[in-house]
């Protein structure tokens, strides 16, 4: 599946400072809060440094504004706030720092930076008041920051290939630094924290999950010198894998700590693009920034998903135009919690708007900035996710200024501007992320919905967009629309030049939907197109193997994938693949040998895992089966067949509590599999369960009325119950689905023999 | 801190009116060096146009003027102009200014101004900010003083980039004689710490 998106990003914690100082700030509370009373009616100054203004100062400006930090100067002593009182004043009062962009009332953010107005009063009446010092040792204690990362040592520590080198002067620069993944294992990260040096250079920067090293592979030359531009296009590669975390950095954030059951996953060969925005200082800076990871044992049990609204199909903005407006809505198919908003315009944004109308009519606000400064964007974590449920209508309204008073216009005159990723062009996105919630057991993953309805949206904006077509194919075919999904695909098609990747992807919907013929001339076709080493082609060569193994085909699957060693890098799972088709033409001794090569190539690979698994539990190795399967679960834990697999080797260790749980997950994962369920009905026998077992034989049954071993079973299962009639027609309905059925015939003359 | 000096950062009408002051100042007693040498001269032989650049070292909007000041510098030494890169704050000592400018690769007249003489002499108030005179006999008579050019317009409020460039327009002018554009805004930097008096 190719996903293409833009971006990913970030959202912030800046608690840490707030916990030191905590007893001060409240202190200060108490204060600030008698004082609003006061405050017209004393206007004369009686604040101190030391007793009112440092606690204010240590909580609002000191987590950047401290030696080495990312402020520009340092506010830690009275002899400091002395210094730039002026300018404290001045930034205080306008609201400019601290920089906090949402209107209070529309949208409950965590870690508002806004000044409140007490203590905004209270630098007012202290600066204009002659700057009364205190007793300095009485101040509380000086806030200290740690040069070393916030959360001790990470696990792994990614490196910028070369620094960059940021001009003296100029436009403010966009680069993206590319940081290659050098692990040669999957890893979940439950937190990063990002250290760019200088940071008082850096404006922001988002991290993007590059899944396929794309920007890498377009500039093979140069990546280690970064990559400019504002905004990037990254390849998502096949797999649906929705960005789903915000990895913003500013100024003030620590380290970025996922909610729990939340980490994200990075794999090998992956890079993190460190997108960043600087602003040159006056001198040549060399840009070094190091990203630390912390890893997770556990894999995510929440899967949020980044979704947008976005209106750049519009932005067509006139010059002189000081009130361009574009707005876009897009209607929740399932229910989410939101847990944070990311506004992003460029230079011209000014008014823009967030909100939601839930299905009954209330309208709930998600974000309103009043005067956008794409110097103080940030991410907005929501201080307790917002519920919305299926129908409810997402909504943004932007406003755009491109008349000649809007100081931030990078056009003097202005010129018309339209959508693009340069800082001239302009964006209108509102993205949002959301953790879908209230999932049925057995639905499809909520993610693959919620793509279909963005992509529907986009599409409904923008027909012929084929990357967004593409997207749309493949969120269809995740849950199984099969056809669909194809029609999507030969749509696509027909936007552009033959694709091999979509002829792929092509041929697996038309798999998928049973049209076995038309998907191998597909992946042909790709191979066709695609030549010997591209890896589209790779891809196609590999579907087209599968498609032997899935279909017993193995003569033709053995030596499509042989063909794909010779032609396309190996890998584990071509090794598996071709241990399967080995496996399926009885080949056994060789098929093991291709399995194990497959796990020296990648431990995890679950197709060799599970086979090994089975071939031991079919040859009696049980306790061999129970380790193999258990692994294969492990990458892959909503696989029904390893489930049931790993059932038998309990079973056949006698194990039959253990094999009775496999079993039932076995049959959520796959509800309307006959063979489980008949299993089941074994197993619950066996624990002497004899009613719960009848009735998994009967659904069995009515899932599969064909097989004559349910039958008999059920008959044996009416015998021992009893009901002889019952039985005996039982017997009777096996034999005539099979008449020789040696056990049927057995169990109905031991029945006659019985009466 | 005094109140002069917090209305200096933010009160751009008092700086709008100053403009039309003409002071004519003989050349005496300047400041200091980066040696510890009284500047006594602004001007010197062949200088038509002196310049003086208020700069402290740890501003960061002054600082991001650098480059800018060295271009204009590099455009009009061989016309007759002559830049100083004045230092008016105390804490911008002879050592602190030193490391300063190598920092910032500055390599031109620098004068610390611990009296703040020139301050008073250009009326200026934050940094940075320049003050252009003519050279009149062994006087100078200050013909503009103010921003740089519009690439702020507040604190906070900046533009990509400059699109009025106020000083180079002044020089441009008095170089050729003819009437000297004045600013079109406020100086916007950091304050100067004006000394108690």
């Amino acid at each position: 599946m190719k996903n293409f998106r833009i971006l990913a990003f970030v959202p912030v914690l800046a608690v840490i400072c707030f916990l030191l100082f905590r007893p001060l700030a409240e202190t200060h509370a108490a204060r600030s809060g008698s004082q609003s009373t006061e405050q017209s009616a004393q206007p004369a100054a009686s604040e101190t440094w030391s007793r009112d203004v440092a606690p204010v100062l240590y909580k609002n400006c000191a987590t950047c504004h401290h030696p080495g930090g990312a402020g520009p100067f340092s506010l830690l002593t009275y002899a400091d706030a002395r210094r730039w009182a002026p300018q404290i004043l001045n930034v205080t009062q306008s609201r400019f720092m601290p920089p906090w962009l949402p209107e209070p009332g529309y949208g409950d953010f965590a870690d508002v930076r806004r000044l409140s107005d007490q203590d905004q009063a209270l630098i007012k009446r202290w600066i204009t008041g002659g700057m009364a010092p205190g007793d300095l040792k009485a101040a509380p204690p000086q806030p200290s920051y740690d040069t070393t990362w916030q959360m001790g040592k990470p696990d792994i520590i990614l490196n910028v290939s070369q620094p960059f080198t940021l001009p003296p002067s100029g436009t403010d620069v966009f680069r993206n630094l590319i940081m290659p993944y050098p692990l040669k294992e999957t890893h979940y990260v439950r937190a990063m924290e990002i250290k760019p040096s200088p940071a008082s250079v850096v404006h922001h920067a988002n991290v993007v999950i590059d899944r396929t090293g794309s920007l890498r592979r377009q500039h093979p030359a140069d990546w280690q010198s970064g990559v400019p531009g504002m905004e990037l296009l990254v390849d998502a590669g096949n797999r649906f894998e929705p960005d789903s975390h915000f990895l913003f950095w500013k100024p003030d954030t620590p380290a970025l700590i996922e909610p729990q059951g939340m980490p994200w996953r990075i794999d090998p060969g992956n890079d993190l693009i460190l997108n960043i925005h600087l602003k040159p200082s006056g001198k040549s800076e060399t840009l070094d920034a190091q990203v630390g990871l912390y890893f997770s044992p556990d894999p995510p049990v929440k899967q949020p998903m980044l979704i947008a609204l976005e209106r750049d199909d519009q932005l067509n903005i006139p010059p002189g135009d000081a009130n361009f407006v574009v707005e876009d809505s897009l209607t929740l198919p399932v229910d989410v919690e939101v847990l944070g908003a990311y506004p992003h315009a460029h230079y011209l944004g000014h008014d823009m708007q967030g909100w939601a109308i839930l299905p009954g009519g209330e309208k709930k606000w998600l974000v309103w900035i009043k005067n956008w400064d794409i110097d103080r964007q940030s991410v907005y974590r929501y201080r307790e996710p917002i519920m919305l449920p299926a129908g409810t209508e997402l909504h943004m309204k932007y406003s755009f200024d491109n008349s000649a008073t809007n100081p931030h216009n990078p056009h003097v005159p202005p010129v018309r501007v339209q959508a693009g990723n340069r800082s001239e062009d302009e964006m209108a996105h509102l993205w949002l992320q959301v953790l879908p919630v209230n999932t049925a057991a057995n639905a499809p993953d909520p993610r693959l919905l919620l793509e279909e309805a963005w992509m529907r949206s986009r599409l409904s904006k923008t027909p012929t967009d084929q990357v967004d077509l593409y997207n749309l194919a493949g969120a269809l075919a995740g849950q199984n629309k099969f056809s669909e999904a194809a029609a999507a695909y030969e749509q696509e098609l027909k936007l552009g030049p033959p694709d091999a990747r979509t002829l792929t992807a092509l041929g697996a919907a038309l798999e998928g939907a049973g049209q076995i013929d038309q998907a191998r001339e597909r992946y042909r076709g790709a191979i066709s197109l695609a030549g010997q080493a591209d890896s589209g082609g790779c891809d196609a060569r590999f579907d087209l193997a599968r498609l032997g193994v899935r279909h017993a085909e193995y003569a033709e699957a053995e030596k499509e994938f042989r063909s794909l060693l010779a032609a396309c890098p190996e890998d584990a799972e071509t090794r598996s693949g071709l241990g399967a088709a080995l496996l399926g033409a009885g080949r056994t001794d060789e098929a093991v040998h291709e399995f194990q090569k497959a796990l020296e190539l990648d431990a995890t690979d679950f197709t060799a895992l599970y086979n090994l698994g089975a071939i031991a539990a079919d040859a009696g190795d049980s306790q061999q089966a129970v380790k193999q399967l258990e692994a294969a679960l492990r990458s892959w834990p909503a696989s029904p067949d390893a489930h049931e697999k790993l059932a038998t080797a309990y079973a056949q260790l006698g194990k039959l509590s253990d094999a009775l749980v496999q079993l039932r997950t076995a049959a959520s994962l796959a509800p309307d599999d006959a063979k489980i369920h008949s299993s089941l009905s074994q197993v619950l026998d066996a624990m002497g369960q004899s009613e719960e077992s009848f009735t998994e034989q009967k659904r069995a049954l009515q899932l599969d009325p064909q097989d004559a071993d349910g039958w008999n079973n059920l008959g044996a299962l009416l015998a021992r119950g009893g009901q002889t009639d019952a039985a005996r027609s039982a017997f009777e309905h096996a034999l005539k689905i099979q008449p020789d059925h040696a056990q049927a015939k057995a169990n109905l003359t031991r029945l006659a023999v019985r009466n | 801190m005094s109140i002069r000096a917090y209305l200096g950062c933010i009160v751009s009408v008092a700086l709008m009116l100053t403009l039309n002051r003409a002071t004519a100042v003989a050349q005496a007693d300047f400041g200091v060096d980066l040696h510890g040498q009284r500047v006594r001269q602004l001007a010197g032989p062949g200088v038509r146009v002196v310049v003086l650049f208020f700069a402290a070292s740890d501003c960061p909007i002054s600082n991001r003027y650098v480059p800018e000041i060295k271009r204009l510098n590099q455009e009009f030494t061989k016309q007759g102009v002559r830049f100083w890169w004045v230092y008016p704050n105390a804490d911008d000592t002879a050592q602190v200014v030193a490391g300063h400018n190598h920092e910032y690769a500055i390599t031109g007249d620098t004068i610390l101004d611990p009296k703040q003489t020139l301050v008073e002499l250009a009326d200026a108030k934050v940094t940075p900010e320049v003050a252009v005179f003519l050279v009149e006999g062994n006087g100078l008579r200050e013909v503009y003083h103010g921003r740089i050019d519009d690439h702020y317009i507040a604190l906070g409020q900046e533009r990509p980039r400059a699109g009025q460039h106020d000083l180079e327009a002044a020089i441009a002018a008095a170089l050729s004689n003819k009437p000297i554009p004045q600013p079109g805004g406020p100086p916007v930097g950091c304050s100067i710490v004006f000394l108690q008096k």
